[in-house]
């Protein structure tokens, strides 16, 4: 029977990097997924002349040559900076919402507050002090938490002890009167998929700062590039890989991780998992019953399973600027009520915001020539999908859709006139391609609660790891991180033997 | 102190502690879901069907209608003009090929295939040839992109088929029809002689009952005496016969790989946007030498060596789609369009140099670290390829 040292479950971003560190370290890994292609989330597919990013929006954390970020130091480190093109936005994002507001935030502080001051007057002195409390935050933060200061204080950080579980609401209403302003400096929200009145302000200070100072950032190729880079690297440096080849079975004896078997009925010794599936999977449907940690599963108990997202792509046999589209990334609103706008996640109902994302605005190159595609997208639960039937299935989905594109035809008049190719992604759709509960696409939901602080993806199953967002938080940057740390915690278990 | 005693000094720590606390006791008992993910892909997109053939209806010369159901009673819904992949074993070959469902995904009782024999075909000829009620199959659940959209395709429909291309059309027009679908159809097809004509009499029925549906036979090959329309499908047939607003209408087009190159030409001439224009891709061509870009220096029916990396190595012809060359040799690579576009195949190609025709639907990063699709992928020297299915190292050698 062959063996491995450590069996990857998933290639997914944690998946892929957790399984290089391993392969530079010298291991002999295999790589197991159950899909076609390397990424997880991080993918793209094909439609007619277009291809179609599935995932990425916005990167984070990247920075540039001169200045990088921490997101750029892993991808230096795992060697796969010169497989890759980065794309720099110039602005963060663009906040309409049709007849009432129509903003660009270009991503740099000084600038923003500028943009600020001068559409929102009454609001012109507390601006330059959200941005302070932002920033000094992020640093104490930095220093504090992410660079392990051993004299960690109240005292030595007190912003970061009086503001990291507040929530962003709290303070947003504590510097601002218009629920305008409040609405269009909390977008962020959608990406971590809590709104500001349940949003740690910790989460959201270190976002917005990152974004600020790193620059938002996309990949020539999309994030499949980025996944074929990492399974290539892996490649040759030793790893195998299988595609269309699902872990089915986690094998365990005496806590104990002793192999692993794929859905096709092969079996293999190892000693160590790190599973990028998610941890209820891993748990309930890859173990024996009897073997499954049932104290590791009622840990999760005051968890719930995230959202998912609901997405049109859209390839228009035209540029961007024939539809008047300018910008990279818009969202789109009709409301500032975000914790309406929450619940609407969870309902059929029709979402009043959504991100509309035109890559080929910041990378010309990014569809053929003449041609372009942006990708529509709001979060969703897929638990009101779990109610339609499934011979409805198609026509609900066609439905929600079509007031979906309603909704951006406010903004871009015409532009369904425009649509050569375009393919509609349901939760359910996550579902079937991430084999995630729920089909999340962040993992658990990302309360406070649920937070690093009190939460930890340790297992008590000896040799199993977890990389990916069901063990930390979702999103590029931190699942990216995730494979890495896990990788490490996993070379470190091995030298102590 | 450790960082996680320090963390206690948070603001607002406490009061989330006791949250959790209480939620540890009355939250989510996820062991109630084991099973649950499974169970619900399974409904929309099972990995895999069983399929028994209940019915045989013979409907042309040439051509007959297989009736699947399911030996457990549910079959996935699907959208009208979607295939399966319908696994065979013939020959001590395990193949698959892709066969469009032709009944109308509001019947859900059974998926109706209709296949034609195409005359030294190897799977066509064994399922007209062998294939009795009782037979089991596996096959995909349904797939592909070939369907009417409802937010982009309009309700102005031109459905341009060819021989056994009307299987996807037949499904899409059984559904407007039977669920009153506020769209009108015109159909062109085109076959050989008005022998071949599949599904005729249901099409005249039906154009006869409902006014929203057209349809126009033209025949290529007519036999003496023959007073219908005869020739192939051009751009002054449809001029003719599609009326006003030609340019408003969304065109389906699905045969035989000749057809539709000469379709769309056609379609072209009439001004018609490409973004109006749908063509199911029908496999592979039927002579690759013929495609352009195909590299003259390169023999007809040269034969290379295809060589696994630690696997075996087998001998090919270069205008056989690789991946058929590996079945006949019995090394299975997953499908499921065979047609280039689902990726499903993606194969590492470490060695040597294939012909992918256009159409051929590669990811940009795919390409670049060389990628390819084997169903649509001729050898054009001795390759290497890796296999991501291959036996485990150590394993075998
Ligand atoms: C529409 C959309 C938009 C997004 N936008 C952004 C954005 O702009 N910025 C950002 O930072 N993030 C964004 N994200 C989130 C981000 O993509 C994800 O959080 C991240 O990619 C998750 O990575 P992961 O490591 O958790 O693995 P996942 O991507 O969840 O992948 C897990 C992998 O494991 C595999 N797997 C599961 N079970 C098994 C098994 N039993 N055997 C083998 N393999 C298995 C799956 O097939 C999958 O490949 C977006 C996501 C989506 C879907
Ligand atoms: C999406 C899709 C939907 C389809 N739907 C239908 C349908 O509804 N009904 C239907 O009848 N068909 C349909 N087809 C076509 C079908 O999948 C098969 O291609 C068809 O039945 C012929 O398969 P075969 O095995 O009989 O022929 P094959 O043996 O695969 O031969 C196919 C062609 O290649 C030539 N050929 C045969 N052997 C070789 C060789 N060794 N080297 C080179 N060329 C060779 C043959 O002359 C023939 O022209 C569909 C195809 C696709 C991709
Ligand atoms: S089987 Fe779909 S691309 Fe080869």
């Amino acid at each position: 029977m062959a063996e491995y040292d450590v069996v990857v479950i998933g290639a997914g971003n944690g998946g892929l990097t957790g399984a290089l560190t391993l392969a530079k370290a010298g291991r002999k890994v295999l790589l197991l997924e159950r899909h076609n292609v390397p990424g997880g989330c991080a993918t793209s597919f094909v439609r007619g002349r277009f291809e179609f990013e599935v995932a990425l929006h916005q990167l984070s954390g990247m920075g540039s040559d001169e200045r990088p970020g921490p997101l750029r130091s892993v991808l230096g480190e795992l060697g796969v900076l010169d497989k890759l093109e980065f794309v720099e936005m110039e602005n963060l994002y663009r906040v309409v919402w049709p007849d009432t507001l129509d903003i660009i935030l270009h991503a740099e502080r000084a600038a923003i507050i500028e943009t600020l001051q001068q559409r929102f007057p009454k609001e012109k002195e507390a601006i330059p002090g959200f941005f302070e409390l932002v920033y000094g935050f992020s640093m104490e933060m930095i220093q504090g938490v992410f660079f392990r200061d051993p004299a960690i204080s109240k005292e030595k950080y007190p912003l970061f002890f009086k503001y990291a579980l507040t929530p962003t609401q709290k303070i947003l209403d504590g510097f601002f009167e218009d629920p305008l302003l409040k609405a269009l400096l909390g977008i962020y929200w959608s990406y971590l998929g809590v709104p500001p009145s349940r949003m740690p302000f910790g989460d959201f200070a270190i976002m917005f700062f990152a974004y600020i100072e790193f620059k938002p950032y996309h990949l020539k190729g999309g994030s499949q590039s980025l996944s074929n880079a990492l399974l290539d690297e892996f490649l040759m440096n030793g790893g195998e890989a299988r595609f269309n080849c699902g872990a089915q079975k986690i094998d365990i004896s005496n806590g104990r991780v002793k192999g692993v078997t794929t859905e096709h009925g092969d079996t293999v010794l190892t000693r160590y998992v790190l599973s990028n599936a998610s941890i209820l999977e891993t748990y309930l449907n890859l173990m024996d019953p009897e073997e499954a940690p049932h104290n590791a599963l009622e840990a999760y108990r005051s968890s719930t399973i995230g959202p998912s997202a609901f997405t049109i792509y859209m390839g228009f046999d035209c540029e961007p600027g024939d539809l008047g589209i300018q910008e990279t990334t818009n969202f789109i609103t009709t409301t500032t009520d975000m914790d309406k706008t929450f619940s609407l996640w969870k309902t059929l109902e029709q979402q009043d915001v959504a991100l509309f994302t035109c890559y080929d605005v910041a990378d010309p190159e990014f569809s053929p020539k003449g041609a372009s595609q942006a990708a529509f997208v709001s979060l969703q639960y897929a638990e009101p999908w779990y109610l339609v039937p499934p011979h409805q299935y198609y026509d609900t989905k066609y439905r929600y859709a079509d007031g979906m594109l309603k909704l951006a035809e406010r903004v871009f008049p015409g532009i369904r006139d425009h649509i050569e190719e375009m393919e509609v992604a349901t939760p359910m759709t996550h579902l079937r391609y991430l084999g995630h509960p729920g089909g999340a696409i962040y993992g658990f939901d990302q309360f406070a609660k649920d937070s690093a602080y009190f939460m930890t993806s340790t297992s008590p199953v000896q040799g199993l790891y977890f990389a990916g967002a069901w063990a930390g938080s979702g999103g590029f940057q931190p699942t990216l991180t995730s494979g890495r740390s896990s990788a490490r915690a996993i070379l470190k278990s091995m030298a102590k033997g | 102190m450790s960082l996680k005693d320090v963390l206690k000094d948070i603001e607002g720590y406490q009061e989330i502690g006791e949250e959790i606390a209480v939620l540890k006791k009355y939250g989510t008992d996820h062991s109630s879901q084991r099973g649950q993910v499974r169970k619900i892909i399974d409904l929309l997109h099972p990995g895999k069907l069983k399929l028994h053939v209940s019915e045989i209806i013979r409907e042309t010369g040439s051509t007959k209608t297989f009736r699947m159901v399911s030996p457990d009673g549910y079959l996935p819904p699907f959208q009208a003009g979607q295939y399966i992949n319908l696994v065979v074993e013939t020959g001590g070959i395990v193949t698959s090929r892709d066969y469009s469902i032709s009944s109308a995904p509001s019947q859900t009782a059974f998926y109706d295939i209709t296949v034609r024999q195409i005359g030294e075909g190897f799977v066509s000829d064994y399922l007209l040839n062998d294939v009795k009620v009782g037979d089991e199959f596996q096959s995909s659940s349904p797939a592909g992109n070939f369907y009417y959209n409802p937010l982009i395709h309009g309700n102005d429909l031109v459905f341009l088929a060819g021989g056994s291309g009307i299987t996807p059309f037949m499904s899409m027009i059984r559904e407007t029809l039977s669920r009153g679908l506020d769209r009108r159809i015109h159909l062109i097809y085109g076959s050989l002689t008005p022998d071949d004509v599949i599904f005729g009499q249901e099409l005249e029925n039906l154009s006869r009952n409902h006014p929203n549906f057209n349809r126009t036979l033209v025949i290529s090959n007519p036999p003496e005496g023959y007073t219908g329309r005869r020739g192939f499908i051009t751009a002054d047939l449809m001029k003719e016969t599609l009326g006003e607003d030609i340019s408003g209408k969304t065109y389906f087009i699905c045969g035989p790989e000749a057809m539709y190159t000469f379709c769309e030409k056609e379609l072209y001439r009439l001004g018609i946007s490409r973004k109006k224009i749908r063509t199911e891709m029908y496999g592979p061509p039927k002579d690759v030498s013929e495609q352009p870009g195909w590299p003259a220096s390169v023999g007809r029916d040269a034969i290379v060596t295809v060589s696994i990396k630690n696997g075996k190595s087998v001998q090919v012809r270069t205008t056989e789609p690789l991946m058929n060359s590996l079945e006949r040799n019995g090394i299975v690579i997953p499908s499921l369009c065979r047609s280039g576009e689902c990726s499903l195949c993606r194969t590492k190609l470490l060695k040597g140099r294939v012909f992918q025709p256009e159409g051929v639907r590669l990811r940009a990063s795919d390409r670049k670290f060389g990628y390819i699709h084997p169903c649509m992928a001729y050898p054009l020297s001795d390759l290497e390829i890796q296999l991501s299915n291959a036996e485990f190292s150590g394993s075998q050698d």
